[in-house]
């Protein structure tokens, strides 16, 4: 077993695990935040995107030792006492998915996006999203959601024409 | 899927890793960003009772133009690459095959030395450093050995590296840093997908008689590794450069290559592929070469 110590959307988190655990693993069945999802587990899918020193990464393709003394965030960090986070509400209003399972990948990825470039066109939107699947819904609204947010993470109201 | 047990050990610089390697003998595997480390090992296709985690070596970071040329550390990102300054000024060619490389996740996970250790023939980033005469340097209890790509790559998934070796880094020769290079991909999407075919072209122009000089055609998935197309250099070296003899190079290119079919792409449909991908790159690095006169 090794010990692996991280940061998990903002508090000191510890496990004790066998050193062939994924980061994934470690935060769904040590940490119970089964908001990240474990798709197809080779780095394909997306749903287990987190962010790790602000950067997206598959959760399911890091070992849990290599997370060790690292900033993690999770779709759990997102919402606050105040309300969810600019992406979340966005995707609500729109209704941008429909089973769910990819969600907190794409809004993960999404949200490393906005935080590199507040201002991006739809074709960053698609590049950003790409290692994202979604066998729903056909990808449309979740870009124009992620435009919305981007409105009003920039301050403006989500709704003035682009 | 579940994974093998084995033990972790994180080396926080090269020469650990070569001594854990060296500890370890064949019971050991090096473990870099695990974009492919994980996919084998959850297919159980290797069983290395100890894996050593270089993530943490910053000796084994960065980007830096150094007497000897450009040097890139082996344990540098796809997406580092993208970003790094060095690489958009001196080669776009690198930036747009690193792009093509997976998605966002992966390429922030990947390195550069993982691709070429890997050697699958669809590597991405073999074309481009081939076209221009890359050389990897690696290191192993006698010390360092330095060789170029073609001396590296022997077959699909198999490299001259040894089981007690570590790839330090790549390094681009100073009389290349700067020279027209251009790389094109065809996958059957933008992202998650594998070249079907891919190919980098890269040579200097003699002005004065607007001719090929130094020619470089490299292809991949095309053969058992990344290959040089030395028919088609030989050709173009010293000629001028027209339409027809960029359409004889690509020809030339075709003929040398041997895809196979496969549940991508036919073989014939790959021969095209080369045919237009050989092409374009020579045509792109010319005009790379206009813009930069
Ligand atoms: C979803 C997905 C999509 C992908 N798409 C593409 C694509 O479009 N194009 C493409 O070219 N590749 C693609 N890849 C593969 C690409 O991610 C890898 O080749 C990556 O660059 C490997 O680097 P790594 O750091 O992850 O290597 P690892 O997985 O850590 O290691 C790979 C191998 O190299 C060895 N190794 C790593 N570093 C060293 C070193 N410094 N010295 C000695 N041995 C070393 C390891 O022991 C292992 O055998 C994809 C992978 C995934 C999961
Ligand atoms: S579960 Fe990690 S990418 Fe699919
Ligand atoms: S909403 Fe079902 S996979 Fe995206």
């Amino acid at each position: 077993m090794t010990d692996v110590s991280m940061t998990v959307n903002g508090e000191e988190r510890t496990a004790s695990v066998p050193p062939e655990t994924t980061l994934l693993t470690v935060l769904r069945e040590n940490f119970f935040l089964t908001g990240s999802k474990l798709g197809c587990d080779v780095g394909d899918c997306g749903a287990c995107t987190v962010l790790v020193d602000g950067i997206p990464v598959n959760a399911c393709l890091m070992l849990a030792g290599q997370a060790e003394g690292r900033d993690i965030v999770t779709i759990e960090g997102l919402a606050n006492q105040d309300g969810m986070h600019p992406l979340q509400q966005a995707f609500e209003n729109l209704a941008s998915l429909q089973c769910g399972f990819c969600g907190p990948g794409v809004i993960i990825s999404a949200k490393a996006l906005l935080e590199e470039n507040p201002d991006p066109s739809v074709d960053d939107i698609r590049d950003a999203l790409s290692g994202n699947l979604c066998r729903c819904t056909g990808y449309t609204k979740m870009i124009e959601a992620v435009q919305d947010a981007a409105r009003i993470m920039r301050g403006e109201s989500a709704d003035e024409a682009a | 899927m579940v994974m093998r047990a084995f033990d972790l050990v994180s080396a926080e610089t090269a020469d650990q890793a070569v001594a854990l390697l060296a500890e370890h003998g064949s019971e050991a595997m090096i473990l870099a960003g695990g974009t492919d480390m994980l996919v084998d090992l959850k297919h159980d296709k290797h069983r290395p009772a100890v894996v050593v985690d270089i993530s943490r070596a910053g000796d084994l970071k960065g980007i830096e133009i150094t007497d000897e040329g450009l040097r890139i550390g082996a344990l540098v990102t796809h997406t580092e690459i993208m970003k790094s300054p060095i690489v958009q000024e001196n080669f776009p060619a690198m930036v747009h095959a690193a792009h093509t490389i997976g998605a966002v996740q992966t390429r922030n996970l990947g390195t550069l030395g993982g691709n070429l250790v890997t050697c699958v023939p669809s590597m991405d980033s073999g074309p481009t450093l081939m076209a221009l005469d890359a050389e990897v340097a690696v290191a192993g209890p006698d010390g360092r050995r330095r060789m170029t790509l073609d001396e590296f790559f022997v077959g699909p998934r198999k490299t001259t590296l040894k089981e007690n070796e570590l790839l330090v880094d790549i390094l681009i020769p100073k009389k290349n840093v700067g020279k027209p290079v251009d790389f094109l991909k065809f996958g059957l999407r933008k992202g998650q997908a594998l070249a079907l075919v891919n190919a980098a072209s890269s040579f200097w122009v003699d002005w004065d008689k607007n001719a090929f000089v130094e020619p470089r055609i490299s292809l991949g998935a095309v053969a058992p590794t990344v290959i040089r197309v030395p028919e088609a250099e030989a050709y173009l070296d010293g000629r001028e450069i027209t339409p027809d003899a960029t359409a004889e190079a690509a020809r030339l290119a075709v003929e040398a290559a041997k895809p196979i079919s496969d549940f991508r792409a036919s073989a014939e449909y790959r021969r095209d592929l080369i045919a237009v991908l050989t092409r374009r790159t020579l045509e792109n690095a010319y005009d790379l070469a206009k813009a930069k006169r």
